[in-house]
């Protein structure tokens, strides 16, 4: 199977390429045309040099992987450019898995599942956290009746502002936004496949820039959502990881339901401790590649719990719940999901 | 798929949850137990294949593979024969009553040229994979002190456990996955303490500690619990050298909680699964692929005559108060 890496934009794409290259069955090409030349800090290279680093395959334009005739192309690029790459990938009939979120306007995911749609192509999104087995077990458990009715979700995504690495994190074009734009789809579409049919009513949010003063865009944020089956879910969608400290962040939820209660955190994981020499804390992850299992699925196919990779529809239900959210801030009172 | 042919020996709770490991890794599997237990076990399982056997004889002589779940008291003999047929053997820990015996059984399987792969489960937990990968990268420079503590509940399940001359009681048959962890990573050891303390009413319920001096000078300690009704499974580590510290605590690992259930008992209780590849599956696919490949398994038969001599000479001291000097032990053998 041949598979394009479409930008390296999204920190994401670093670790799809180091997984598609070793995954058996799969050949990978990859470019990154659009990376600025002043974004290229020495510690953070991009484009070619970057394939070279990672031992990648490269071509210098997006033109170049489709001429390669890919059967799958990753979209990891800036927020805003994911609908003219989908867009591109439609018209050469090629799938789609686009980094979250989908889009930065719903104009524009509108637009991107409608091309699929057209050409035929599947467009998916890269949620990687449903591929947790922890998520998998408290979703065997709501399916299997145990919680009853679900009354509240306690959601957070917690992680570190990445735009050292890369600055467009930062920018409210590129970005679409900022942590609330970057982070509460991650928990919404949980929510989206755990709810089943129930669908997002109103959402409140506040949002700050304390962790980053004078930042353009808001750096921290909650957001409370109401669905129509009455279930109430927060989401603390923050860049309140410390910069320095050893892990990325965490996904959390706790779902309160009438019969029972449960909770899971994604990247618990770990043997943590302390490296003298370089004075610093140290974790060492032991728990599943959630990428891994996210490109396999979209892949391959779902693997043995039947978890199926997000798809175009279930991205625009996520940035309305965003879009709400945005919304929210600027009335100061709960907003209605378009 | 393997292409491997399983002969599952005993029918209780670790065979069981070996062969849903075989069945994952999709070995076929005969199952025979000398009580009669295991045509219920091969019917519960007839949907993935699995045969109940007529007689032990039919086992070693129609596998690939032995594997021993049966009482630690029968583990000897039943390496033997299966060795004496030419076939490849996993035994569950503790390999054998003593470190005479497991050595016997060793020296028979190396004459006969098959494999001997004792079932030292913990060293495919993927938190103590993680730890040795640290380890053996020098993250925290050379191992100086090393703590491991182990917290089950009393495995109730068979009533041999509660005879010590036939499970070796706590610090044979629960502290010896630590021993032969420790050993692992730090080397063989050259002294051991041990203390055992036991409820006076009920021997289900013990504490067992011992201290272990390696060669190479590290100390490791290791506290192991059957704990009261109602224990949790838990498990911590914490290894401290020369350039850092790493620390584990199943508590805080745990992916996936279920704080509270309402009429839990009643029936249907909330599952708790693998929240990463079973470790079992993990073990036997690497015994599956040595017998394939010949390349190494992690674990030896040696490891696991050094982990029996170990928590045997660990009962000598909880029994004798003394401190026991493994290395003469070893010349005197």
């Amino acid at each position: 199977m041949k598979v394009g890496l479409l930008s390296f934009a999204h920190t994401h794409a670093l670790s799809y390429a180091t997984l598609l290259r070793d995954m058996e069955g799969v050949e990978l090409l990859t470019t990154d045309p659009d990376a600025p030349l002043h974004d290229a800090a020495p510690a953070w290279p991009r484009g070619q040099e970057l394939a070279r680093e990672l031992k990648v395959d490269y071509a210098d334009t997006y033109d170049e992987v489709f001429a390669w005739r890919p059967d799958a192309v990753i979209i990891a690029s800036e927020n805003s450019r994911h609908r003219g790459l989908t867009e591109l990938a439609a018209q050469h009939g090629v799938d789609v898995l686009c980094e979250k979120p989908l889009a930065t306007t719903v104009a524009d995911a509108e637009a991107m599942i409608e091309a699929c749609r057209r050409a035929g192509t599947r467009l998916a999104i890269a949620h990687p956290v449903r591929f947790s087995p922890a998520y998998a077990a408290a979703r065997a458990a709501v399916r299997a009746g145990h919680l009853g009715k679900i009354l509240s979700v306690r959601g957070a995504n917690y992680g570190q502002l990445t735009d050292d690495a890369r600055a467009w994190f930062a920018d409210p074009v590129l970005a679409g936004g900022g942590a609330l734009m970057d982070h509460t789809v991650h928990i919404a579409d949980l929510l989206d496949d755990l709810l089943g049919n129930a669908r997002a009513t109103e959402v409140y949010a506040q949002s700050n820039t304390l962790l980053r003063p004078g930042s353009v865009t808001e750096t921290a944020g909650l957001v409370t959502v109401a669905y129509d089956n009455d279930t109430h879910v927060t989401i603390d969608c923050s860049w309140s990881q410390p910069r320095h400290h050893p892990q990325w962040g965490d996904v959390e939820l706790q779902i309160v339901g009438e019969k029972a209660t449960v909770e899971f955190t994604a990247f618990a994981q770990s043997v943590s401790g302390y490296d003298e020499r370089n004075r610093q804390a140290t974790v060492h992850p032991w728990g599943t590649d959630l990428d891994e299992r996210l490109l396999r699925a979209f892949l391959f196919g779902p693997g043995e719990d039947g978890i199926e990779v997000a798809v175009g529809e279930a991205g625009l239900r996520t940035l309305r719940i965003v879009m709400a959210g945005y919304a929210s801030t600027c009335s100061g009172q709960p907003s209605t999901v378009a | 798929m393997l292409d491997l042919h399983v002969g599952l020996l005993g029918a209780g709770v670790m065979a069981q949850t070996h062969l849903e490991a075989w069945i994952t890794l999709g070995a076929r599997v005969s199952v025979y137990s000398a009580d009669g237990r295991h045509t219920h076990l091969a019917a519960a399982h007839s949907a993935q294949g699995v045969e109940a056997a007529p007689s032990r004889e039919h086992l070693l002589e129609h596998c690939t593979l032995i594997d021993i779940c049966t009482p630690t008291r029968t583990h000897k003999e039943l390496i033997l024969a299966a060795v004496g047929a030419g076939r490849h053997v996993v035994c569950e820990k503790p390999l054998a009553m003593n470190p005479e015996d497991a050595q016997e059984a060793t020296d028979a399987a190396a004459r006969a040229g098959v494999h001997l792969f004792p079932a030292h489960v913990v060293r495919y937990f993927p938190e103590y994979e993680a730890l040795h990968r640290a380890v053996a990268s020098g993250a925290v420079g050379e191992p100086a002190i090393l703590h491991f503590t182990r917290t089950t509940a009393y495995p109730d399940w068979s009533s041999w456990f509660q005879d010590p001359s036939q499970s070796g009681g706590i610090l044979t048959d629960q502290m010896i996955h630590d021993f032969d962890y420790a050993c692992s990573l730090v080397g063989e050891p050259v002294r051991v303490y041990a203390q055992v303390r036991e409820h006076d009413g009920d021997p289900r319920i013990a504490s067992g500690t011992a201290v272990l001096t390696h060669a190479n000078g590290a100390i490791s300690y290791f506290h192991g619990l059957w704990g009261q009704p109602g224990t949790t499974f838990r498990t911590t580590f914490r290894v401290a050298g020369s350039d850092g510290v790493l620390h584990h605590d199943s508590h805080r690992t745990t992916a996936f909680r279920v704080l509270a259930q309402h009429d839990a008992d009643a029936g249907a209780p909330i599952p708790q699964t693998w929240l990463s590849e079973n470790p079992y599956a993990s073990e036997l696919r690497e015994f599956a692929t040595t017998i394939a490949t010949g390349r190494p398994s992690r674990v030896t038969a040696r490891d696991g005559v050094t982990a029996v001599r170990v928590a045997t000479a660990a009962r000598e001291s909880a029994r004798t108060g003394r401190a026991i000097d493994l290395t003469a032990e070893e010349a005197t053998r």
